[in-house]
């Protein structure tokens, strides 16, 4: 049956794989988006992350070490914005749109001169990040084949997305973030560093936005091309703004993206053209995105008009 | 050294080329409930966001707790025992009523946010000073007096002993206003200082201790309120000032030009939505609009001109209804407008005087023939305004970007008024320009009446409504307060009624 080859263990399998290094990419652009930053250099870096984790790892032969220096060029790439937006003013949309250029030619270039290549880098020395076994799982296919041999990496990213959550939603510091993201004055009267939380956020962005480019190359493949990320970040401030910035439905728009991915892929098999199927997570954020602004409109007006005496805050203050 | 809990003197600060405050004062006694008034754009505000730190003063001392405070942040203000309860609440409407008392001083359990403790140490502010309000509720699903009291716990939460409110009762109804009072009361009693800011005299009259008022950014008095009454404060108020004496030509009235039937229209703040407002203009007569900004002025002006959606009620315009049509449309059909911010609306400044001069008439055959401009004709037509309304420089290609505010406003006054309309509507006319063109502007209006054009001002300026207007109404919160001849109106009676007073209660004053 043609539907039962479509949709099977291994569909899902392949969704979460995909999925990984876009969860990755809308983390770092969630968590300056909780500042009210938008952080539209996730694409490049996650691309600088990348790149930085192939070479290191080619170098010294470490994937722990290639991880941090990646992490460590994602906070690079992402102070040049805190600095350029916070510090200097800069449109952050130009900004981010210079980043991503820069890193496109940066890696581009130091793929040249640094490992001699072009177009693309693979060698047996570059050390990938490795599988975790479970050897418990092996008895039952259906688990084997679902759960094991993920990449470190791969189980990480929803980790992370617990860790954010629970930074964000129960810590001090993710309260502070929150209030300067939806309203710096308020935050500011509170005797809050506005501009220090700010950068704050744009710091850890950066190092997750490497980590996200170090899984790209060392998890989920195991080698550099030019332009690899090839839109993931982007896909990540999508799903950003599919999950209004909250972690967990954040990765589920991500969820949506690899689901996408891989059954378009398959789809392809079998005469669909993969671009109407690629089509669809797009189609599907556009509209949840229109539909949210319009209720947002309507609900503006509601408060705004002179005929609806504030019916609501009216019923609440009678309670007190 | 200074005995006073709060004590600022000679303070100064500019905001770029716009004096805010010069030579402010203010002197707070422990325990007293202290009501700082003044107009809109007195300098209230700004005198209490210096003492709170929001922005540093240019010059003066600031003395809190006879302790001189320079370089003062919110932080250290806090530090200090000040809070100040601002115009538009410091609340994030997306976070809990809790959060949002907690942020920036969160009890901590390691590095999360100890709820429970914070909970309890609301419910003690809450239980001390009957505050009732809903913890759990995020603060977009309250209302806005709970909002308020939510504020209040806050400052009190974060130990504050001087306590600042700026126009707290512009936005609640009486009943809560009577209840902020109450509490106001409780906090007084408890020791507390606080000082008030409004520019409502009744509640002024019933609140307070001692008043301070300012006027357009200096300091003009403080007074006993045992010692006072409203008709002294409305008169330290605005000021008594020579007014520019236009030779008033006499009534002509004739026909209804415009007829406002009931209307009402939706509003940036509550006490700006127009509801129910009905008046005439008629031929030949300059119609006043008085009112404190904010009270619903620019939202009928909005609502008539088309640019403002009529919720209910009705526009017409020379017997014609021009509710809810497009502006271009009722334009056509008589109206010419001068809109209050030349520089949103007025004009385009990157644009030349004689781009603007015919941008609302570009379609006329004059200008342009099949979508083409006619462009000698359009210049030669700017420069003939330009003569006639003697806007300076003469050179009608120079973008308006480079004139002076007089000579700007003079643009779109020459253009508005050169269409010849049945109706013209100045808002603001001289807001912002030299004195010399505020006269001409004046006068030119004057020319317009006579004309037999009637004509609808509306102006936060009291001299002005006075020396132009046949007849006056005075808005108070989105409805008319009351309506005087010129021949009756005084500015200590327009004043009471943009307070919100009756007018019964204004022919006394």
């Amino acid at each position: 049956m043609t539907f039962e080859k479509i949709i099977n263990l291994s569909l899902i399998y392949a969704t979460l794989r995909s999925a990984t290094p876009i969860i990755y990419a809308s983390l770092c652009a969630a968590i300056t988006q909780q500042a009210d930053i938008l952080n539209i250099g996730t694409e490049g870096i996650m691309l600088t992350g990348a790149f930085t984790a192939v070479t290191v790892s080619y170098l010294t032969g470490s994937w722990l070490l290639a991880v941090i220096v990646a992490m460590l060029a994602g906070l690079v790439m992402a102070s040049v914005i805190a600095v350029g937006h916070l510090k200097y003013g800069a449109e952050i949309t130009a900004i981010g749109i210079g980043i991503n250029m820069f890193a496109l030619a940066f890696t581009k270039y130091m793929l040249n001169s640094l490992l001699g290549k072009t177009g693309s880098f693979t060698d047996p020395k570059i050390i990938g990040i490795p599988k975790v076994h479970l050897a418990f799982l092996d008895n039952s296919p259906a688990l084997n084949e679902l759960f094991n041999n993920w990449a470190v990496t791969e189980w990480f990213a929803f980790i992370l997305v617990g860790i954010l959550t629970f930074v964000l939603f129960k810590t001090v510091w993710g309260l502070r973030l929150r209030a300067v993201g939806k309203f710096p004055m308020a935050a500011q009267t509170a005797g809050i560093n506005v501009t220090a939380m700010r950068y704050q956020a744009l710091a850890i962005s950066g190092l997750v936005g490497g980590l996200a480019g170090a899984h790209l190359s060392l998890g989920y493949s195991k080698m550099f091309t030019e332009n690899m990320t090839n839109g993931r970040g982007f896909m990540g401030v999508a799903a950003m703004f599919f999950g209004g910035a909250h972690p967990v439905l954040t990765a589920i728009g991500c969820l949506v993206f690899g689901f996408a991915d891989s059954i378009g892929a398959r789809l392809q098999a079998y005469g669909v053209p993969s671009q109407f199927v690629l089509l669809m997570p797009y189609v599907v954020t556009v509209a949840v995105l229109a539909i949210s602004m319009a209720t947002k409109q309507s609900r503006e007006a509601r408060k705004k008009s002179a005929l609806i005496t504030t019916a609501p805050s009216t019923l609440t203050e009678k309670r007190g | 050294m200074s005995s006073f809990v709060v004590e600022m003197k000679g303070i100064n600060k500019n905001f770029g080329e716009v004096c805010a405050v010069k030579n402010g004062h203010i002197q707070v006694e422990k325990g007293e409930i202290h009501a700082l008034i003044g107009e809109n754009g007195a300098g209230k505000s700004t005198m209490m966001k210096l003492l709170y730190g929001l922005f540093p003063h240019d010059a003066g001392d600031i003395w809190v707790s006879e302790k001189q405070i320079k370089n003062m942040t919110p932080k250290r203000a806090i530090d200090l025992g000040i809070g100040m309860v601002h115009q538009e609440f410091m609340l994030v409407n997306e976070l809990t009523v809790l959060e949002n008392i907690l942020l920036g001083f969160e009890p901590k359990k390691g590095l999360t946010v100890d709820f429970a403790t914070g909970r309890a140490q609301v419910q003690q502010f809450i239980d001390q000073y009957g505050l009732d309000i809903q913890m759990d509720k995020r603060i977009h699903q309250i209302s806005v007096g709970e909002a308020q009291r939510v504020e209040i716990i806050k400052i009190l939460s974060r130990g504050a002993e001087i306590i600042i409110l700026d126009e707290p009762t512009a936005v609640l109804t009486p009943q809560e206003a009577d209840g902020l009072f109450e509490i106001l009361k409780k906090l007084k009693a408890d020791g507390k200082s606080v000082i008030f800011i409004s520019h409502k005299l009744d509640e002024v009259m019933k609140i307070s201790d001692r008043i301070s008022v300012m006027r357009q950014g200096a300091y003009i008095g403080t007074v006993q309120k045992t010692e006072t009454n409203p008709a002294q404060l409305a008169q330290m108020m605005i000021g008594r000032e020579v007014f520019l004496n236009i030779k008033k030509s006499e009534v002509n009235s004739g026909a209804k030009v415009l007829d406002v039937q009931d209307l009402w229209t939706s509003g940036e703040k509550e006490i700006s939505k127009i509801r129910g407002i009905s008046f005439e203009v008629h031929e030949g007569e300059i119609l006043g609009i008085a009112g404190i900004d904010g009270n619903g002025q620019s939202e009928l002006i909005e609502a008539i001109t088309g640019l403002r959606k009529v919720e209910k009620g009705k526009v017409i315009l020379a017997g014609e209804a021009i509710t809810n049509l497009s502006v271009s449309n009722i334009r056509a059909k008589g109206m010419t407008h001068i809109p209050e911010d030349r520089n949103k609306r007025g004009l385009n400044r990157a644009l030349t005087i004689w781009e603007n001069i015919i941008a609302t008439h570009i379609g006329d055959q004059a200008f342009s023939k099949n979508k083409v401009l006619s462009l000698q004709h359009s210049i030669d037509y700017a420069n003939e305004l330009a003569e006639q309304f003697d806007i300076r420089p003469r050179d009608v290609t120079m973008p308006t970007q480079s004139l002076s505010g007089g000579n700007a406003q003079k643009v779109v006054v020459a253009r508005e008024v050169a269409m010849n309309g049945k109706l013209l509507v100045a808002s603001q006319p001289t807001r912002g320009v030299d004195i010399g063109a505020i006269e001409s502007i004046r006068s030119i209006l004057e020319k317009v009446k006579e004309q037999g054009t009637g004509v609808l001002l509306v102006s936060a300026d009291l001299e002005e409504i006075l020396s132009l207007s046949d007849r006056i109404i005075v808005m108070f919160e989105g409805k008319i307060s009351g309506t005087l001849t010129a021949s009756e109106a005084t500015d200590t009676k327009l004043g009471y009624l943009m307070m919100g007073g009756k007018t019964e209660e204004a022919a006394h004053a």
